[in-house]
């Protein structure tokens, strides 16, 4: 143990100024993320696990600015604590919060084996980290002369431009691809103001469709609104939407696979 | 340095443009082909991107070649030169990696250009649903995704990024530079679509696990040394510290990540299925450029950072070689898909490589990038043929549809054919030389049982290879048979590419033995 | 003798390959486009090599005798290390002499099979055929290490394997093909245990390395060499115990079998012997292989050939038989390679001439190839039974022609070589000279001479069904006719080597001092009239006179008649395929068995256990890729603890 807290030590200010409130905050943090990350891999639902990773991502911002590292913590809180997660909880608002994952496994002995193997990885990780020698790491107190925000622009815009550039060409592609994977080229015309509306009064629903039962039951747009009988409404939900609680055939939707079949879509203006 | 900070005046990095002059246009071209996806009209853009990819890799291509010829460079007996701040590498066996990784990526590109509409391999809308209404109006409507062109640029770019990338942290960035486009291009297959996007989200999923594996190990390595320099880890290691646990335990994990890539058991789970789902080009791709890049990697790490370590590696990495050519030739046998045959295949040579690398010397590096230059044209080769036999549901991949071609269509039969042989190792074939070539470096590094190995999985790997040949040519062929469509000029070239590189390599393979020695006489640059 | 570098013109020699390579490549891979021109195109090649061999024979002669061995260095192939095999053709007198052989008579060939195969609607491809063999053959020859020398070699069995089965839609030519591949299959397998265990041995494969080490090597080791080589030339050349492939070869067009099977490829192995004749002097044992498998095929060759009544087949057997002389007099070492070679060009010609005579004969005939259905046909098809009867006169050997001047040496050398093995070689020898002439007295007084046979229709018919291999339904009486002048000049020209070639070599012992350099034969090699020449020249007159008597006197029936247990024999090619099927196939199959019995004592070390033991484990291996991704994950993590545990316990 006494070697981790050296490292800890180390990396928060250098050798001779590791002080009890910087190491007890640090034991603190360390155990409260890897407890939070352990949790997100284990937790069913994805608005948990979203939770936790905002629990780690915060945990890190702290060592950050305990490694005297400011900057590095304040982009972490702004950019994933603040952008990325956020973005993370929008998505699950819309398909559905309490959405689950199947947790039956159907390969035998996989967990098992894989809890052996991890147990085994953690071992030897611990003993080869534990007996290792930390050699001529700087604090980084070092590098920041004249604030952190210099020392990372110092690092980035000369030592490391190339592959900070070339990150460059990670984006654009992650961009690239995203508009790949989700963006529909139109293939017929736009159908005009007019269009819509003749055929929304001559199909079956001139009304507005129902809205979702949300707060109904839960508080996720993926519950159909109950009608007047009490049986679910088909059309409160959006197809692109997995219905709760009923299977396709109950809900008296089209089966999975076909939701986005184009009339459907055309009758909710 | 600290004078420079504290006056808050950074001194501006010097770059060495033109060392790094293929790679900038790679990239540069890349985002000229976001820009063309963006604002030219979709019917224009096939062919700027045509113009742009094809003749932005053989422009490359002549610039590795000034930049390899260039005096100044090697003056004095340099092994090469650092460039970019110590970020890359340029030394005669990354530029001759990179010409490789160049032109087989030319040759791939022909096999992604093809277009005729039977062929082409891509989808229509990879948003659309398979099996939806949308889907269909998109084939009907004619488009095909040509994002694919700047994609492929993107990943070429990383390719050649990856192996000269002189410090773990560039090699980490130019790993997933290399990787993401791929993970897309995946799943872009015109037809059987769930397949294709399921091989994507297995590339995907496993890719960001390995990727796990080397960032840590850099982590690692970085404690150990205080450096991501390869040539500090170099030093550390040298320089007897004490401990030296974390540094072996980051590099067990650096070469994970590292041999996943090349796909070494027993982190070649992905490469049957990824093949098998991939769009055939992408696969050529693959299983040509992204092979050479990551085994350039791999040599670069092993022979500049772990140089020293020879012998803490080398049992572990006899071990992963012995197990990925024969498990690779073994599980080949009962294969009933042909791309996943030449998956499996493809495990089976990263093994036969493997061999060349444990040599750590300049004569398994020469044998290894030869290998690697040959069995690229003759797996890009491989490839092109399989997307030439097709029933109306798109390839006809099954071994079983594969009887009797060789009585119908006797030339491409015969050409598969050829290329299994000189993937088996015939004399005269490229794959004998290099094969020949590596086994040679093995036994000279005193790896015996390993080229025995080697030799006993060989015989193994030609009893498939064979039995394929078998099928083709003394079966009868079924009824649902599938038909052998009339290439345009792309594939042909592609195909004609490969089976001219692997007889000339087979039979007059002295000048490229030459240049790769040549290369490797000075190893890596430090 | 030092080899010097090639230069004139002897330094683009390459050329000479080049030649029918681009024919061969031109045709095979221009398609139906090429129909039109391609047998033009498929004669030139030769044709032009033929002049380029010329040209580097005539500078060779300018050479003086102990310069005249010429090495044109082409390539490195592979220098990686310590290894280096340069690919370069070695040109002496030897290998020029089969160059002019080959591409002499191949051109002769090939401008007959031009009128041979004229309605043949794929003549184009057989000129492919045709010229890739004349490629590797050139190969074969010309190439100055046995590396080289083996893809020829295994080139030529390709394009034999093509050829035989070119009319693939017959069945029984399918199976002759694949007949013939594995036969040969199995010499091919001695010839490259040879070179493996040459370059073992000596480090190197080229002729000039391993014959300047050879004299290091033990006598083990020689033998063994010189006792694969021998495996190798019997397989191409037909000798026992791989004999049975060249009978079932004659299914290929007449063309074929002239070229390949008789005049040149089948002559490989005698190449071969002579080529290593270094090796075959240091080891006795290899020699005696040599003369024993010579004179035994010689003796089974001719008495196969005296019962066929298949046309092609018995000049098949004969074909086996004169290569039994050969292979006995490269047996008997120096004295003999130069005779060998005498031999082996004066057959190039005659029996060339033999073939092309009986293919004109078939063409004539409807493709019947049943002497018992000729006769009477010198009448209508005079040239053609000019040129074959001076063939005839050539290979029995009547003073004068060829086969007197090169093949009576022979039998004078057998017995000259003495003690009792000279004395049972020689009367082998004799006998085989009294064989020949005896079956083809036979089948010249069958096919031209004596009833028209072909004329009795019914009887055709009715012998149609009992005859080997002869099931057709009753045709048309055919129209025998002499042949068009295409295939007419080629048998002339070739008749007249028939007559000439013999003296011309013979004279003066030029050929043999021409080889001398190569083969260092004493200077004074046995003269050509002996005692035992003489005793041969009897021999065969009395032979002549018994086939007149049993064929030419009275009346050949058209349904062959029951005859003795020899003829049985020889007509079922001495039992060549029951022995094949008995003493390798059948133990092969009690083998299986038996292995199949001990398997569960796991006493099967043979090829099934391995194979299903590789196919199990294969299948085992295989349920790993489940598809789930958690479990290539799983595999992945496992390996990494390993790595990463292996790489700390070796520090630890």
């Amino acid at each position: 143990m006494s070697h981790l807290t050296t490292l800890a030590a180390t990396t928060a200010a250098g050798p001779g100024a590791a002080s009890i409130t910087q190491n007890l905050v640090f034991w603190v943090l360390a155990v409260i993320s890897v407890t939070a990350g352990v949790g997100m891999v284990l937790a069913r639902r994805a608005v948990h696990c979203a939770l936790m990773l905002a629990i780690v991502m915060l945990s890190l911002a702290v060592l950050y600015a305990l490694a005297g590292a400011p900057f590095l913590a304040f982009v972490q809180v702004i950019v994933y604590t603040g952008a990325v997660l956020m973005l993370f909880l929008f998505v699950l608002m819309l398909v559905g919060v309490s959405s689950a994952d199947s947790i039956v496994e159907t390969i035998k002995g996989q967990r098992l084996a894989a809890g052996v193997v991890g147990t085994g990885m953690l071992i030897l990780l611990a003993l080869g980290i534990g007996h290792g020698a930390i050699g001529g790491a700087r604090p980084l107190t070092s590098r920041n002369g004249s604030g952190n925000v210099s020392g990372i622009a110092d690092l980035i815009f000369t030592k490391y431009v190339f592959p900070f550039e070339v990150t460059s060409a990670l984006l654009i592609t992650a961009a690239l691809g995203a508009m790949v994977l989700a963006h529909r080229e139109r293939t017929t015309p736009k159908p005009t103001q007019r269009q819509l509306s003749r055929q929304r009064i001559a199909g079956s629903h001139p009304t507005p469709l129902p809205g979702p039962g949300t707060y109904a039951q839960h508080n996720s747009v993926d519950m159909p609104a109950m009608l007047p009988d009490g049986t679910p409404s088909e059309l409160s939900v959006s197809p692109v939407i997995t219905r709760r609680g009923l299977s396709s055939q109950e809900a008296g939707g089209p089966p999975p696979g076909q939701v986005e079949a184009p009339g459907k879509q055309e009758a909710r203006p | 340095m600290s004078a420079t900070i504290a006056a808050g005046v950074i001194t501006p990095p010097s770059i060495e443009y033109s060392q790094l002059c293929p790679m900038l246009l790679v990239f540069g071209l890349a985002v000229a082909g976001v820009l063309v996806e963006a604002f030219v009209p979709r019917q224009a853009r096939r062919g700027i991107h045509l113009v742009l990819t094809l003749g932005g890799l053989a422009a490359a291509f002549v610039l590795t070649i000034v930049v390899a010829s260039s005096k100044s460079l090697f003056r004095d007996h340099a092994a090469g030169h650092v460039a970019a701040m110590g970020a890359v590498a340029v030394d005669r066996p990354t530029l001759f990696i990179q010409g490789t990784i160049l032109v087989l990526a030319f040759v791939s590109v022909l096999l992604i250009a093809e277009s005729s509409h039977d062929v082409s391999s891509f989808a229509a809308q990879a948003a659309a649903i398979p099996g939806s209404a949308e889907e269909r109006e998109g084939l009907l409507a004619g488009i095909t995704h040509t994002e694919v062109y700047p994609l492929t640029m993107f990943a070429v770019g990383g390719m050649l990024l990856f192996p000269a990338a002189n410090d773990l942290l560039t090699m980490f960035v130019a790993l997933e530079v290399l990787s993401l486009p791929l993970y897309l291009l995946c799943g872009l297959a015109r037809r059987r679509r769930l397949l294709s996007q399921e091989a994507a989200m297995k590339y995907f999923l496993l890719g960001a696990f390995s990727s796990a594996f080397f960032l840590f190990g850099i982590a690692l390595l970085y404690g150990f040394a205080g450096s991501v320099r390869l040539s500090a880890i170099a030093a550390a290691a040298s320089s007897d510290t004490g401990s030296t646990t974390l540094l072996l335990a980051g590099l067990a994990l650096v070469g994970l990540g590292l041999l996943f890539k090349i796909g070494a058991v027993p982190f070649h789970g992905w490469k049957p299925d990824v093949y098998q789902g991939a769009p055939t080009p992408v696969t050529a791709l693959m299983a040509s450029c992204t092979v050479v890049s990551a085994f350039g990697a791999l040599l670069r790490v092993f022979y500049v950072a772990f140089g020293q370590l020879t012998w803490d590696w080398r049992p572990a990495m006899w071990t992963i070689a012995i197990l990925t050519m024969v498990a690779g030739a073994l599980i080949a046998i009962t294969q009933t898909d042909v791309k996943r045959l030449l998956a499996y295949s493809s495990i089976a040579h990263a093994g036969f490589i493997l061999t060349g690398v444990i040599a750590a010397t300049a004569a398994g590096l020469s044998a290894s990038l030869f290998y690697l230059a040959a069995y690229g044209f003759t797996t890009i080769g491989a490839f092109a043929v399989v997307t030439l036999v097709r029933d109306p549901a798109g390839e006809a991949a099954h071994l079983s549809q594969w009887a009797g071609l060789g009585k119908r269509s006797p030339l491409v039969a015969g050409v598969f054919a050829f290329f299994l042989l000189a993937f088996a190792g015939i004399p005269l074939t490229s794959g004998f030389t290099g094969k020949f070539a590596v086994f040679q470096a093995a036994v000279a590094g005193g790896a015996v049982p390993l080229v025995i190995v080697g030799v006993l999985s060989s015989a193994i790997a030609a009893f498939f290879y064979v039995r394929v040949i078998v099928l083709m040519f003394f079966s009868d062929p079924a009824p649902d048979a599938p038909s052998v469509v009339t290439p345009s000029v792309f594939t042909s070239a592609a195909v004609v590419l490969g089976v001219v590189a692997t007889v000339v390599l087979g039979v007059v393979p002295q000048p490229l033995l030459g240049l790769a020695s040549h290369a490797a006489s000075q190893l890596f640059v430090r | 003798m030092t080899t010097v570098a090639a230069t004139g013109v002897q330094h683009a020699a390459w050329l000479m390959l080049a030649f029918p390579l681009f024919g061969a490549v031109v045709l095979l891979l221009g398609g139906r486009r090429t129909d039109r021109w391609g047998h033009l195109l498929g004669v030139a090649a030769p044709l032009a090599a033929f002049g380029y061999g010329l040209a580097c024979f005539f500078a060779l002669l300018s050479y003086p005798a102990a310069g005249r061995s010429r090495d044109l260095h082409l390539f490195s192939w592979i220098p990686v290390g310590g290894f280096r095999v340069s690919i370069g053709m070695l040109m002496d007198p030897l290998s020029l002499s089969f160059v002019l052989l080959i591409t002499g008579v191949g051109s002769l060939i090939h401008i007959y099979s031009v009128g041979y195969m004229a309605h043949d609607t794929d003549r184009r491809r057989f000129f492919g055929y045709l010229n890739l063999f004349i490629a590797a053959m050139l190969l074969l020859v010309l190439s100055d290490n046995y590396l080289g020398l083996y893809v020829g070699w295994e080139g030529v069995g390709l394009a034999s394997y093509l050829l035989i089965g070119f009319w693939q839609f017959k069945p029984t030519a399918a199976v002759a093909a694949k007949k013939a591949f594995i036969a040969n299959r199995v010499g091919d397998a001695g010839l490259s245990l040879a070179i493996m265990l040459m370059f073992a041995t000596f480090g190197t494969v080229n002729f000039s390395g391993v014959f300047a080490r050879a004299h290091e090597a033990g006598p083990g080791v020689m033998a063994a060499l010189g006792l694969l080589l021998l495996l190798g030339a019997c397989g191409k050349s037909a000798q026992l115990p791989l004999q049975s492939w060249l009978l079932d070869a004659m299914e290929g067009p007449t063309p074929v079998s002239a070229l390949i099977h008789a005049a040149t490829m089948v002559t490989a192995g005698v190449y071969l012997i002579v080529r290593s004749n270094v090796i075959f002097d240091l080891s006795s044992t290899a020699r005696l292989g040599v003369q024993v498998v010579g004179a035994v095929t010689l003796l089974f060759g001719g008495i196969i050939a005296c019962a066929k009544d298949d046309i092609k087949k018995s000049l098949a057997g004969s074909t086996m038989s004169q290569i039994g002389y050969m292979f006995l007099a490269a047996g008997l070492g120096p004295a003999g390679y130069g005779l060998a070679i005498g031999l082996l060009l004066a057959h190039g010609f005659f029996k060339a001439n033999l073939f092309l005579g009986a293919g004109s004969v078939m063409h004539g005939m409807d493709d019947e190839v049943n002497m018992r259905r000729y006769g009477g046909l010198a009448r209508l098809m005079p040239v053609t039974a000019a040129t074959f009867g001076l063939a005839y006169l050539a290979i029995i050997g009547i003073p004068g022609f060829s086969g007197f001047f090169t093949k009576d040496p022979i039998i004078e050398a057998a017995f000259s070589k003495g003690g009792v093995s000279g004395a049972l070689l020689g009367t082998a020898a004799l006998i085989g000279a009294g064989l020949t002439a005896f079956y083809m007295t036979r089948m010249v007084l069958m096919t031209f001479f004596g009833k028209r046979r072909w004329e009795d229709q019914a009887a055709a018919a009715a012998a149609g069904a009992g005859q080997e291999g002869e099931a057709e339904a009753p045709h048309q009486q055919p129209h025998p006719h002499e042949s068009p002048q295409v295939m007419l000049w080629p048998m002339i020209l070739l008749a007249i080597g028939s007559v000439g070639a013999g003296a011309f070599l013979a004279t003066g012992d030029r050929l043999v001092n021409f080889l001398a350099p190569v083969t260092r034969t004493p200077a004074a090699p046995p003269g050509i009239v002996g005692p035992y020449g003489l005793g041969a020249l009897g021999l065969a007159l009395v032979a002549v006179a018994a086939a007149w008597w049993m064929y030419g006197r009275r009346e050949v029936p058209a349904v062959a008649p029951a005859g003795g247990v020899l003829v049985v024999a020889a007509r079922k090619d001495l039992y060549g395929d029951a022995f094949n099927e008995s003493v390798l196939m059948r133990p092969g199959q009690w083998l299986t068995r038996l292995s199949v019995y001990f398997d569960n004592r796991g006493v099967d070390g043979l090829v099934n256990t391995f194979a299903a033991t590789v196919g199990g484990a294969s299948g085992r291996l295989r349920k790993v890729q489940t598809g789930f991704v958690r479990s290539y994950a799983l595999a992945m993590f496992f390996g990494a603890a390993l790595l990463v545990g292996a790489l700390l316990l070796v520090r630890l």
